[in-house]
């Protein structure tokens, strides 16, 4: 491995340094180490449903923060955005007219109005770019998951979040369920042993359609590529990353913590398109086999078909007992019943942790430790297991569109760049791949492979 | 671990119908209950590839024996099977062989009704259950290729065959070659014997290569639907099961093996079709599946069949104590745990655990008609294309298909009788979710 190509080695470096900080709270000092208790202006990019979400949390996590500035490629979401926000949080809103930006470039004039923080929640495929900018213009930042749809993105995001840290910047990532305290005790208990060494994970995100795609005649003759593909984000691997990298990411995320954000060897997918989505290009399921240190391996199958088995559990195997997330979250060692038609049925009396501490809103959580650690002077950064979730992710996507196997380190330095070039919202021309046929050249040659 | 087989057997058949008891009371006690030194005739129905090497494996397991008939759909492969396997054992060829080489349909029929002692079964697997069916109620030996059957009343079918078989003292022997293959079998041995420890999660995976078949066979020189089918049986799951009942099913009956022949209680798949023409019928080309077992095991299997993808056979057993890892291709068997090495398969000082076991199958099975104790197998291949089928079907609907509902589906793709001139156009891929891939299984 070349010095100069980002590698697994590193991933694992980061992954234990950032564990042994996070555990022994020794943060090292940095410019802004110190509390603050000033008004946070909170600058807000990307304003649909989560980032609205997001906002709102944002405004609700401190009591000195003010929503300063929005960004939007859509006047009217933004507009709606802004009147939920307002009638929730009267009094924390003061995004005047010329704080409300229209455009693509609408986030670097966010990060140019004078704000502390930035929310990033547009479609993914921007998240790189915005992130970079934030990162450089000395921005707090909340950015929602995934943090990229390919891997120069990625390796983009990882040089941003080191940045980050340099400068002391807070960097929180929208996997949610790290901030959710059951899933922390769940994930701790394991790792400390609970049931043994783990063997396998299986992780389900059998679901329905998010936003599938219109077809041609619904395209206004006044968009441009871009604004079309924009406008249908979920739907283009270069905006929305695929099912597996936008949503089942949330899933991968697990098997990453599960794990200890220590990435895999590699990975083996199956997966396809099995209803016709217009001229969309992401898959509707796919399968993945993760391989990780000692054989362990972690596997994940995702689905967004309608009229089909849902399921969103996670199922793990050690080699002293069984844990898992559905139907709450259960530890069980050897007394485990044999249950006789539900196979995770297990015995009440017998060796079993099932989770009852309190719940409380994860997403509520991620802001108000977000703003705690700003203002104790001691900002979090999320970068390095962000970063391990969503190249996970993008790995299991690239081994099922291309056939491969494929190694962590073969997609860190994929060289399939999906960002459009020409980021015009009026006349910006773009062509996506068509979707992808695994083992043909127009699959596998983007990556750069030897 | 410790449930022992009887007792899942009979689960197994109660969960099917009352009627294969019925079926399976009272049928005579026949000849073979006893050593036997005859000269045995064997009919060959299905002369294809697999056909070929079965029949030549046949013809070397024993030395009284002889190719006494054959039946095939098509003339051409009738001819060519018999100049094919005429090289290989000109001794043991009936010299009348020829008037009893029947084409067509119902050529097996014919086949069983001329004085053989043994069939061997190796046409497109779509027939298997009507020519167990038809064997065993002729009181022959059986010999199977695997899978047993492509659809649930087929799986039905056959299982009440099996039952009959047993009364009756007859054999049915299967083609699921691991089994008879010394290095599968010693390890296996070990892992029901406990050296894993409890098991945990299974995992295996079929990837391979496309490898587009009948390139000489299309629309154009086929003159009916059937004809066309049959000339390229493996695309049509009616006829073949599709790849995951028909190929893969080999890594899955390794699963149940571990298991000790337990059919798992559900099965959750995705799966689709990539990249397959429009010649390549209505089967799919890749399947990733969740199988899980009433006592909480979990088992993971990928299939493919694309060119130029990874490609992988492999098996892995996770359980307490180790885990195992295996390609069975390359013979290769290892029990592992975090210390390193637990136990590594060899083939011990002379290779004397080295074996053939496309011949040891039939080695076994004469061996044992020789005896007087003819081997049954039929239970443990009827389990595992059960469960190959839970899992095709899982992906074809999108369900998750528990073993009762895959027993007593209602699909039928299966005809009960067919015929070349019949009506019968290719069925549509099926997508998951939808009325046309789940109504014909009577599911609510």
């Amino acid at each position: 491995m070349k010095n100069d190509t980002p590698n697994r080695r590193e991933f694992i470096k980061a992954g234990s340094t950032a564990a042994v900080a996070a555990s022994t709270l020794s943060f090292p000092t940095v410019t802004f180490g110190k509390p603050d208790s000033r008004k946070l202006k909170i600058g807000f990019i990307g304003c649909g449903g989560r980032g609205t979400g997001a906002a709102n949390q944002a405004l609700a996590a401190d009591s000195n923060v003010e929503l300063w500035a929005m960004g939007e490629v859509s006047e009217a979401r933004l507009k709606s955005s802004l009147t939920n926000i307002s009638k929730r949080k009267p009094g924390m809103v003061n995004v005047d007219k010329k704080r409300q930006f229209i455009g693509l470039d609408a986030y670097k004039k966010v990060l140019d109005s004078g704000v502390d923080l930035v929310i990033l929640t547009t479609p993914p495929g921007f998240r790189p770019l915005h992130f970079k900018a934030a990162v450089e213009a000395g921005k707090h930042i909340f950015l929602e998951k995934p943090m990229a749809t390919d891997a120069p993105g990625l390796r983009s995001v990882m040089e941003s979040y080191k940045l980050a840290e340099k400068k002391g910047l807070a960097v929180v990532a929208g996997f949610c369920w790290r901030y959710d305290p059951g899933r922390r005790e769940f994930f701790k208990r394991i790792a400390d042993g609970a049931i043994g060494d783990v063997q396998s994970m299986y992780a389900t995100y059998y679901t329905g359609p998010v936003k599938p795609m219109p077809p041609d005649n619904k395209r206004d003759e006044e968009w441009s590529d871009i604004e079309w593909q924009v406008r249908n984000w979920y739907n283009f691997a270069w905006c929305g990353g695929d099912g597996l990298v936008e949503q089942a990411v949330h899933s991968v995320d697990k098997i990453s913590w599960l794990f200890g954000d220590v990435p895999p060897h590699s990975c083996v997918a199956v997966g396809g398109r099995q209803r016709p989505n217009n001229s969309g290009n992401i898959w509707d399921h796919i399968e993945v086999n993760y391989l990780f240190d000692q054989g362990a391996r972690g596997f994940l199958g995702q689905r967004q078909i309608p009229g089909c088995h849902g399921e969103n559990n996670d199922y793990i195997h050690g080699t002293k007992g069984r844990a898992q997330i559905g139907g709450g979250l259960i530890i069980t060692g050897k007394d485990a019943i044999k249950g006789e038609t539900n196979n995770w049925t297990y015995n009440p009396n017998g060796d079993l942790w099932r989770y009852t501490g309190p719940g409380g809103n994860m997403y509520q959580i991620e802001h108000d430790e977000l703003f705690a650690s700003i203002r104790d002077g001691h900002p979090i950064n999320n970068g390095a297991r962000m970063c391990n979730a969503t190249m996970m992710a993008l790995m299991g996507r690239i081994a099922g569109y291309t056939g491969k196997q494929v190694t962590w380190d073969m997609a860190l330095n994929s060289k399939q760049d999906l960002f459009p070039k020409d980021q015009n919202w009026e006349t910006g021309k773009h062509t996506p791949p068509a979707e992808a046929i695994p083992g043909t050249k127009e699959a596998i040659a983007p990556h750069g492979w030897a | 671990m410790s449930k022992h087989t009887d007792s899942t057997r009979r689960d197994f058949i109660k969960a099917s119908t009352a009627t294969a008891g019925a079926a399976a009371i009272a049928f005579p006690n026949v000849t073979f209950g006893k050593p036997n030194s005859a000269k045995l005739k064997i009919g060959w129905i299905g002369c294809g590839g697999r056909g070929s090497g079965a029949i030549n494996q046949a013809l070397a397991a024993d030395s009284n024996i002889e190719l006494h008939a054959i039946g095939e759909a098509f003339q051409d492969k009738a001819e060519a099977g018999l100049e094919r396997i005429k090289k290989y054992h000109p001794g043991k060829i009936s010299e009348s062989v020829k008037k009893r080489m029947f084409v067509g349909i119902d050529a097996y029929q014919k086949v069983i009704d001329s004085g053989v002692d043994v069939v061997l079964l190796a046409t497109p697997p779509g027939f298997r259950p009507q020519h167990i069916k038809a064997a065993v109620d002729a009181g022959k030996h059986v010999f199977a290729e695997k899978p047993m059957a492509t659809d649930a009343p087929g799986v039905q079918s056959v299982m009440q065959s099996i039952e009959k078989a047993k009364k009756q003292g007859t054999s049915i022997v299967d083609g699921f070659v691991w089994r008879w293959t010394y290095a599968q079998r010693d390890t296996y041995e070990k892992i029901l014997g406990g050296d894993l420890g409890d098991l945990q999660a299974i995992y295996s995976s079929y990837n391979n290569n496309a490898r587009k078949r009948y390139v000489d066979w299309n629309r154009e020189n086929t003159k009916t639907d059937v004809e066309y089918m049959l000339r390229r049986w493996y695309y049509f799951t009616w006829l073949s099961g599709d790849h995951i009942v028909e190929q893969a099913v080999h890594s899955i009956d390794k699963m149940l093996w571990a298991k000790n022949d337990e059919v798992p209680a559900y099965a959750v798949a995705n799966g689709g079709r990539q990249n397959r023409g429009e010649e390549e019928g209505n089967i799919y080309d890749h399947f990733g599946v969740e199988f899980a077992w009433a006592d909480g095991t979990q088992g993971y299997h990928f299939s493919r069949q694309m060119d130029n993808c990874e490609n992988g056979v492999w098996d892995r057993v996770y359980g307490s104590k180790g885990k195992y890892t295996g390609e069975s291709g390359r013979k290769l068997h290892v029990f592992s745990n975090k210390d390193g090495l637990m136990w590594r398969w060899n083939a011990g000082p002379n290779g004397e655990r080295s074996n053939n076991g496309y011949q040891t199958e039939h080695d076994e099975m004469y061996a044992a008609i020789r005896d007087g104790k003819p081997l049954n197998t039929g239970e443990r291949m009827i389990k595992t294309t059960l469960t190959a089928m839970m899992a095709r079907t899982a992906a074809y609907t999108g369900k998750k298909v528990t073993k009762e509902m895959m027993l007593n589906s209602k699909e039928q793709l299966v005809p009960d009788k067919i015929s070349f001139d019949m009506q019968f156009p290719p069925r549509a891929v099926r997508h998951a979710g939808r009325d046309e891939a789940i109504k014909p299984h009577g599911w609510s």
